[in-house]
């Protein structure tokens, strides 16, 4: 192909008149050109990877005879390990890399809004970073074909279902237009509890007894009973504790639940 | 005739040289205005910070007692809502009399947040030792109901700090099956029991005892886990009657 092309290079530089032979004298200056060229390009090559080399000194990268070595394959996975009798059937325990403990576990629609919104879906993610050293875990809160711009409550409760007992406000959702919502928290979650510190008791936790009263179920309530009236199309509904400040029980019905028995966080 | 001709030229020249000088004044006092005056006026509209009503209803509950005197609103942009309060050294006392401690809570807009967001921040603390956190309803002994929110683990030099993100400023204890109501100051009466203290508890007893060099030290419920009772006394407290927050 080469060759084709500078034939044909060539032919038309005769059709044209045009002398394309050089000197003699020209070809090996033209060749240590090149040779030159190439050693610069190979020696710029090099010294671009020395300088990897010395940029990557002090940091955690080992050397093996002067050449970085990377790991090349994938950290291994593992699943911490639950009893079936420890958590809900519902709680997936995600295998990754240790330390880290995943779960994941999904709300459903609860009887208030179940009618209204028989597809809202929710997913609830708890990660804890290293059990030994975390300061907190991490709480994600994905909902969808929720009830749209309404501001939902998140709380942590001793049981799923009505009373619900003792319950810690964890923090809010809003949802969008569209139905759909997150909210991420950071807080202690796999070890909440509830307790007065005058008549302390203790309460069965995946990790044996613990002080207080375990919480260890997840709701979301509508942050106002006006705006779940108006939602759900029934005035009669009755005001709830599940949210802070002034007046009391302005708070709506629940909304979301884990529906679970066994314990999800 | 030339007296006469000079004397028509300064009877004419004289209103032309007036209205040149009311010209040239109206012109000055005009220019100032332009660029300079107009770039001066922004930046001092700039500067005046917006007046925020949250910021001042929290100012004015200082003065009236309702929250703590050690409580700093801070002059933050509305809608923001920023508070500062100290932590000062209680069952490290002797021991670390130079303890501080910190705690900033930053809330976004009243509305539309859907957590706040708390920095503690400490110093000569004991080196490397965790610490629990937890919202109480009273700063000092019995503590009352208490909330679990995260722990703070110091470094070598005794300093130390962590952020967490939930709800603070209206948290609140409860048992829904009776869950009663209780008197915010900032709020009004509220649903539950109102958490408005802050401590922080060595996590570990048996940290308390060697740090603190004393073995007859008992055990708290302030920590999660197994086994009941095996968290440290209170290191840290706001010490305050009226709320913080």
């Amino acid at each position: 192909m080469q060759q084709l092309y500078s034939h044909s290079t060539d032919t038309e530089a005769r059709a044209i008149g045009l002398h394309l032979r050089r000197p003699r004298h020209a070809r090996p200056v033209l060749a240590l050109l090149v040779i030159l060229l190439l050693g610069l390009l190979l020696s710029a090559c090099d010294s671009g990877n020395t300088n990897n080399t010395t940029g990557n000194t002090g940091t955690t990268t080992t050397t093996t005879g002067g050449q970085p070595t990377f790991p090349t394959t994938k950290p291994a996975l593992r699943t911490p390990n639950f009893s079936s009798e420890q958590i809900a059937p519902t709680v997936k325990v995600l295998a990754s890399v240790a330390p880290t403990l995943i779960v994941q576990f999904p709300l459903v629609p609860a009887s208030s809004i179940k009618s209204a919104f028989p597809n809202a879906t929710a997913t609830v993610t708890v990660m804890q970073g290293n059990p030994e050293i975390s300061v907190f875990d991490t709480v994600f809160v994905t909902v969808q074909h929720m009830p749209p711009n309404v501001k939902f409550t998140v709380f942590f409760t001793e049981l799923s279902a009505r009373p619900f007992g003792h319950a810690e406000y964890v923090g809010d959702v809003i949802t969008r237009g569209d139905g759909t919502g997150d909210s991420v928290f950071h807080l202690i979650a796999f070890v909440a509890f509830a307790a007065d510190n005058r008549s302390p008791t203790t309460s069965a936790d995946q990790s044996g007894t613990a002080s207080g009263i375990q919480l260890e179920h997840v709701g979301m309530w509508f942050d106002g009973v006006k705006s779940a009236r108006q939602v759900l199309n029934n005035p009669s509904i009755a005001g709830t504790p599940f949210d802070g400040g002034n007046p009391p029980l302005h708070a709506g019905p629940q909304a979301m639940t884990d529906g679970q028995t066994l314990p999800v966080i | 005739m030339s007296f006469i001709h000079t004397l028509r030229r300064v009877l004419l020249s004289g209103p032309l040289l007036l209205a040149l000088l009311l010209v040239a004044s109206l012109q000055a006092s005009a220019a100032p205005a332009s660029p300079a005056r107009v770039a001066a006026q922004q930046v001092a509209s700039a500067n005046a910070a917006p007046f925020n009503v949250q910021a001042e209803q929290l100012r004015q509950m200082v003065r009236a007692g309702k929250l703590a005197p050690t409580v700093h609103v801070l002059s933050s942009l509305p809608p923001t809502t920023i508070i500062q309060f100290p932590l000062v050294p209680s069952g490290i006392k002797a021991a670390f009399p130079n303890a501080t401690g910190l705690v900033t809570i930053v809330r976004g807009n009243r509305d539309n947040s859907v957590f706040d967001t708390v920095t503690v921040d400490v110093q000569h603390m004991p080196p490397n030792i965790t610490f629990t956190i937890f919202l109480i309803e009273l700063a000092n002994k019995p503590f009352g109901n208490v909330e679990y929110m995260a722990d703070l683990t110091t470094r070598g030099d005794g300093s130390g700090e962590t952020v967490f993100e939930a709800i603070t400023l209206v948290a609140f204890a409860m048992d829904a099956r009776n869950p009663g109501t209780s008197q915010d100051n900032r709020e009004g009466a509220t649903s539950g029991i109102n958490l408005e203290h802050l401590g922080m508890w060595f996590s570990s007893l048996q940290d308390a005892q060697k740090v603190l060099n004393n073995d007859t030290l008992t055990g708290t419920i302030f920590d999660g886990g197994n086994p009941p009772l095996h968290a440290g006394p209170q290191a840290m407290t706001d010490g305050q009657t009226a709320p913080v927050f």
